[in-house]
């Protein structure tokens, strides 16, 4: 008996939760189908009185959303399919071999994990305007290609594929790239699909680095976008809303995607420690 | 453990070559170069745009610390840090050992629910959440009969920020923990059953020291990100009223690409840095000792 | 799994495909055309400053600039088209950086050299971030300040980097429904804030339950501008006699603050909570009387095309003329990015001329931005007499002081002065000091005298 109440309870309080957690989308997506009118009025209804596409259709018009969805796309799936590789081999290469200098190296990886954006960007930014690149997208690739948290968790993730199997490979007369990309890559898938979501949503929300980078409002992008379009028309709640609506919508299908990976990949990296 | 073996084959040798100096030339680009500059600038009066570039050895760090928003900012940075790193731990610690329980059905609907905001881009969330906060049409007040200008009232502006931050971020620690429970061995548990520890015992004196590793790492990732949070600032309060929500990563983005004080902005994102660093070892420290 | 990511895949080619496709289509259709014809049989345009159409920029050969706007798009649009119909071969973009960020995005792209815009909208409180990147205009200054008087206060060694093409100040806005329905009629309109506050109070409307639901007066994000300037009510003046300090603590701004702040809290014609947007709590029948510079003219047509509204001058304290009622401030024309090619720099040249030149233009301008032009003769064109700027202040803008280019640093201080006051409940005294300490360390950075002394009546 004691155990049902406890179970009701326990399914009460995470309901509770989850509704807390969902409900701003909720709000944001019916919102997104008002009138600015009825955005603002003072007696407020979850419901639109009618729903109107209109903020939509007026979006696309005023604001080109699909071409810095597209932009934001293209870099986001470019970055983390890099970071992804670079993770893995630096990873590979930390957590499986043995060499001097080894622990100096992934000290070193660790601190980047540690240094605030703050302290990088001044610097980064005179290299880059230095070197003219700004306005490209080499700009905004460059700088991300390695992540100090992703060879971390593959470093873990590489940590726990037996040896036997690797020797194995050896035996077999295979060399190492070819261990490497036909072996240990599609060991890797869990560890693989966390990085992958985790980079593509700090790619996609990345704000500061993108703002500073791109002039041309053709290569901007989503975040910026969103940003640029309520210092333009910072009174169209609507337009606002729906743009959010779109700006959101993918991550949540990535991860939908990956998610079951994505569990235990995180498993295998993080959690180890 | 694996066994210690040196490098054998060419081939080996060359992946560590070729994956270890890439590495290399990318850290000493990307982090050992910047970290140089930025620690020169800050002895230097630096604007890029009249090209000054004039040493004036410590003036920026006494600047600094005579600098009323930056002891402001750093106050709302640990507030806003130690909060949100809290709620988010506990909200997530308990939360995944909910969905962990034996109790529980629907737990890939509920894991999806909770990670849904941890997915969304922040910008667009804090768009969302400003105009919740809005005295007049936001959902916040109305729903809960209040009247509180959230952003522009001292009391509430920094608490908007960081409710907004546990409820965008709880999620990530919720599927941290949960994948850490779900692969303690469940052994100990059995002989925890056997010796008539109750719940509580059990979670206290076995789950949680073995959860010890999963701890750390939400804890130290958390700090990390969070001395460096300033988008919420930019997007729904600027810094305001008055200086009460100017984080100090916000403050940097404001001395340095609103206001061209270069040098200015290196000493104080020195400074976070540093705090970085010892928040780091504190929780290591921490962690540490409720091991023994 | 492989599937997904191939799907995946092909969606981003896809969406890159579109994007490069539009891409090209806008870039094909902004080709301007080789001109050949010089005369077009146009006529002479402008007083002092003249333009010439009939002749070639650039020889005719087709040629891009950009010019870098943060608001008002469809004007400045209009104007590049005027000049476009004139050039053909010349293509102006608009590129349209909205304020928040304008000026750390624009110091980043003038970095840039020839590949930043060529003309770029200035805001003068931020001068001295761009002045650097700016070329003086190829016009005698003696005859743009025939022109444009104003613009004499801008000659620094001898040139002209920018000018001013209107002047703009502050009033009070009033929705003309709202204030029928409370029985008000244009008698009402009050010449001292006693006036003021009762007509206010009568336009503030409260819910059974005890709360607002509409503000007789709101000032909300807007505070600190008001307060800037209404300390010359107040017996002070903004600088010191030197031009080289900020007076942000002077007895007079803290009048003007503790007098501004009282409306709220003891007349309660407005609440420092409701309607934190005066602008959008206006456009919503929120707020009957708010307070904003004349750019609102430009915004009510946009955002509220329906809504009647009136304006009438700040009230003063005992309904004569004071000392000065408030400040003005200039709108500044665009600047000529220093570091763009000759042929750019050619072009953006011969478009300056012809901005200043053309009466249609100053017009528009001054129209779509509330502002009393800056060239002075076009006061009286039909067009421009009866805009609520000029009907309201047109009269007496001389009993307006102009405290000079403030950098922004001032109205940042006060922004937060003023912030700290009203929500933070500091202490005026307290609030006021830290403002004025803060800017005089800022300025002591930045080359700025201001040009307060200047005003006519500073002697009284």
């Amino acid at each position: 008996m004691k155990h049902r109440i406890m179970k009701i309870v326990l399914y009460i309080v995470l309901a509770l939760l989850g509704v807390v957690t969902v409900f701003p989308f909720i709000w944001m997506v019916l919102s997104s189908f008002k009138t600015n009118r009825e955005i603002q009025s003072i007696a407020q209804s979850l419901l639109p009185e009618e729903f109107i596409p209109d903020n939509y259709l007026n979006l696309q018009q005023t604001f080109d959303f699909l071409r810095y969805f597209a932009n934001s796309l293209i870099i986001a799936v470019i970055v983390t399919a890099i970071v992804i590789y670079t993770s893995c081999l630096c990873g590979y290469v930390l957590g499986k071999y043995q060499f001097r200098g080894k622990n100096i190296i992934f000290g070193f990886v660790m601190m980047t994990m540690m240094v605030p954006w703050s302290v990088t960007i001044i610097p980064r930014y005179t290299m880059f305007m230095q070197a003219g690149l700004q306005d490209t997208y080499i700009s905004l690739v460059l700088p991300l290609m390695v992540s100090g948290f992703g060879i971390f968790m593959m470093k873990q993730n590489m940590e726990g594929i037996p040896d036997e199997l690797i020797e194995a490979a050896r035996m077999d007369g295979s060399n190492e790239f070819q261990t490497f990309h036909k072996l240990i890559l599609p060991l890797c898938k869990n560890g693989i699909s966390a990085i992958a979501i985790f980079q593509f949503l700090w790619v996609w929300e990345d704000y500061l680095w993108p703002y500073l980078m791109i002039d041309s409002e053709s290569k901007q992008l989503l975040a910026v976008g969103l940003t640029l379009f309520n210092g333009r028309y910072s009174t169209d709640y609507g337009g606002l809303f729906a743009a959010t609506t779109i700006s959101i919508i993918p991550v949540i299908a990535v991860y939908v995607i990956f998610q079951k990976r994505f569990v235990s990949g995180v498993a295998a990296g993080a959690v180890k420690g | 453990m694996f066994k210690r073996r040196p490098l054998q084959s060419k081939s080996e040798v060359w992946m560590r070559n070729i994956a270890m100096g890439f590495l290399i030339l990318y850290m000493t680009i990307f982090l050992i170069i910047p970290v140089v500059i930025v620690i020169a600038g800050s002895f230097h009066q630096w604007n890029p745009l009249n090209e000054t570039y004039k040493w004036i050895g410590i003036d920026n760090y006494i600047r600094m610390f005579s600098y009323p928003t930056f002891w402001q900012s750093m106050a709302n940075t640990v507030i806003f840090c130690a909060v949100v790193v809290i709620f988010r731990v506990l909200l997530g610690l308990a939360i995944a050992y909910a969905l962990n329980s034996k109790m529980m059905r629907h737990k890939t609907l509920f894991r999806t629910i909770f990670y849904m905001p941890t997915v969304t881009p922040l910008v667009a969330v804090a768009y969302v959440w400003k105009i919740m906060y809005n005295p007049q049409f936001g959902l916040i007040d109305n729903i809960f009969g209040l009247d509180i200008n959230w952003l522009f009232d001292s009391k509430f502006a920094l608490i908007a920020l960081i409710a907004m931050t546990v409820w965008k971020d709880f999620g990530y620690a919720v599927i941290l923990f949960l994948s850490g429970l779900m692969s303690l061995p469940s052994d100990c548990y059995e002989s925890a059953g056997i010796d008539g520890a109750n719940a509580w015992q059990t979670f206290r004196y076995i789950t949680l020291p073995l959860l010890k590793p999963t701890m750390l790492f939400v804890v130290v990732t958390s700090i990390i990100s969070y001395l460096q949070a300033y988008v919420p600032v930019l997007v729904m309060t600027e810094g305001g009223p008055g200086t009460s929500t100017y984080l100090s990563s916000y403050l940097v983005y404001d001395q340095a690409f609103k206001q061209y004080n270069f040098g200015f902005a290196s000493a104080i994102s020195l400074f976070i840095l540093v705090l970085t660093a010892i928040f780091t070892v504190i929780s290591f420290r921490v962690t540490g000792a409720q091991e023994s | 799994m492989k599937r997904i990511l191939s799907l995946f895949l092909v969606l981003t080619l896809l969406f890159s495909l579109a994007g490069c496709a539009k891409g090209k289509e806008t870039a094909a259709a902004s080709e301007g055309v080789t001109d050949t014809q010089a005369d077009k049989g146009l006529e002479i345009m402008g007083e002092n400053v003249k333009y010439d159409p009939n002749r070639l920029v650039n020889g005719g050969e087709p040629i891009t600039i950009d010019w870098w706007i943060w608001a008002s798009e469809e004007l400045f649009r209009s104007i590049a088209d005027a000049y476009e119909e004139i050039h053909p071969n010349v293509t102006i973009n608009i590129i349209n950086n909205p304020w928040d960020g304008y000026f750390t995005k624009l110091p980043l792209a003038l970095q840039r050299g020839e590949e930043g815009p060529t003309l770029f909208n200035v805001h003068n409180s931020y001068e001295n971030l761009v002045l650097n990147y700016m070329e003086p205009y190829d016009i005698d200054t003696k005859e743009l300040t025939a022109d444009y008087p104003s613009a004499a206060s801008h000659i620094m060694d001898g040139s002209i980097y920018y000018a001013d093409y209107g002047l703009s100040t502050g009033m009070i806005y009033y929705n003309k429904d709202l204030w029928k329905e409370a029985g008000l009629t244009d008698n009402d309109i009050p010449a001292t804030w006693e006036d003021f506050i009762e007509v206010a109070q009568k336009l503030t409307e409260y819910d059974e339950n005890g709360r607002m639901v509409r503000a007789g007066f709101n000032y909300n994000n807007y505070f600190y501008s008001l307060a800037l300037g209404l300390n010359y009510q107040f017996g002070d003046n903004l600088f010191s006699a030197d031009g080289r300090t900020c007076l942000a603590d002077s007895d007079g701004m803290k009048q003007a603050v503790s007098f501004l702040t009282g409306l709220y809290e003891e007349y309660h014609i407005g609440d420092k909570d409701f309607g934190t947007d005066c602008e959008q709590s206006f456009y919503q029948e929120q707020s009957a009387m708010v307070f904003v510079w004349g750019f609102f003219v430009g915004n009510l047509k946009d955002n509220a095309p329906d809504l009647e509204y009136g304006t009438f001058e700040l009230p003063t304290r005992d309904g004569g003329t004071p000392y000065a009622y408030y400040r003005y401030n200039g709108e500044s024309t665009p600047g000529i990015n220093r570091n763009a090619t000759d042929e750019q720099k050619e072009v953006a040249q011969d478009f300056m001329r012809f901005f200043f030149a053309n009466d249609e233009v100053q017009i528009a301008l001054s129209q779509d931005g509330g502002l009393i032009p800056a060239r002075t003769s076009l006061m009286d064109s039909e067009e421009l007499k009866d805009t609520p700027i000029v009907k309201t202040i047109g009269d007496h803008i001389d009993r307006y002081a102009w405290p000079g280019a403030m950098p922004s640093t001032v109205e940042n201080n006060m922004k937060i002065a003023t912030e700290d006051i009203l929500y933070n409940g500091k202490d005026v005294d307290d609030a006021l000091k830290t403002a004025a300490d803060t800017i005089s360390i800022d300025l002591a950075n930045i080359d700025f005298t201001s040009s307060e002394s200047l005003y006519t009546y500073y002697e009284e």
